[in-house]
């Protein structure tokens, strides 16, 4: 008898820095209870890394004023794939998105080479006002 | 989830800072109030203790690498110990490892030190 759970889906607002990196966090946990991984799954654990330096980025620097809307976050599954999203209204980052990985002595700038080199995609888009985040894993 | 730090004094001289929690852009500021405190003296010996540390991200690598920074420029000297697997891959995927070799406990990190 074939099986149709439904397909691993979360979807939250993340308003601050702290309380949203433990939604993300969260929501990974999440997906590892869902789909039957160990804490020691190498992938997932990359794509955990690469989600907390760009939900990191995008809650520091997608709100800038810290009164602007909510960071819309969704996570899901698509076959063995993960996918996630981060809608932000903050200003445009594509230059940020070439910067090679530092210098292993410089204290910052490593976060979002570190995520693009951990994912199969790191898609960026500013689409009208606000900027659109999808990063993509196979586990 | 904040970061909560301890430290403590062993009798050797050396300063052992053991974080709790996620050291990451959140909790990244308190370790470095912590490194602060442990730098007062001259030519610190500091042994971070990241068995309490549940994930790092690139921020608190960063406030790892400054630590290591503001000690060595007294003269003293930073070592990292017991991380696991997660810390360890970001360690390596970041060859930090190469700039910080890390021991597997604290007790063999204040071996020679």
């Amino acid at each position: 008898m074939a099986s149709h759970s439904k397909p691993f889906e979360f979807n939250a607002t993340l308003s601050h820095l702290d309380e949203g990196l433990d939604t993300l966090h969260e929501s990974i946990k999440k997906l590892r209870q869902s789909t039957g991984r160990g804490e020691d799954d190498r992938n997932l654990m990359h794509f955990e890394i690469a989600l907390a330096e760009i939900g990191a980025n995008v809650l520091t620097h997608g709100r800038p004023s810290g009164t602007d809307p909510p960071v819309e976050y969704r996570l899901w599954m698509e076959d063995d794939t993960a996918h996630a999203l981060f809608v932000d209204g903050g200003p445009a980052v594509e230059e940020v998105l070439l910067r090679a990985m530092p210098d292993p002595t410089s204290e910052e700038g490593r976060g979002l080479p570190m995520a693009r080199w951990l994912l199969d995609d790191l898609l960026y888009k500013r689409d009208g006002e606000v900027n659109r985040w999808r990063l993509v894993k196979r586990l | 989830m904040s970061l909560e730090v301890q430290t403590r004094q062993i009798d050797n001289g050396v300063t052992v800072v053991a974080p709790t929690g996620r050291l990451d852009v959140a909790g990244a500021p308190a370790l470095k109030d912590a490194i602060g405190e442990a730098v007062k003296s001259e030519k610190p010996r500091v042994v971070i203790d990241l068995e309490g540390v549940s994930f790092v991200d690139s921020t608190g690598l960063g406030s790892v690498i400054s630590a290591l920074k503001q000690i060595r420029s007294s003269q003293g000297d930073l070592r990292l110990a017991a991380p696991n697997q997660q810390v360890r891959v970001v360690l390596e995927l970041t060859t930090l490892d190469r700039v910080f070799p890390y021991y597997a406990t604290v007790e063999e990190a204040l071996t020679g030190f």
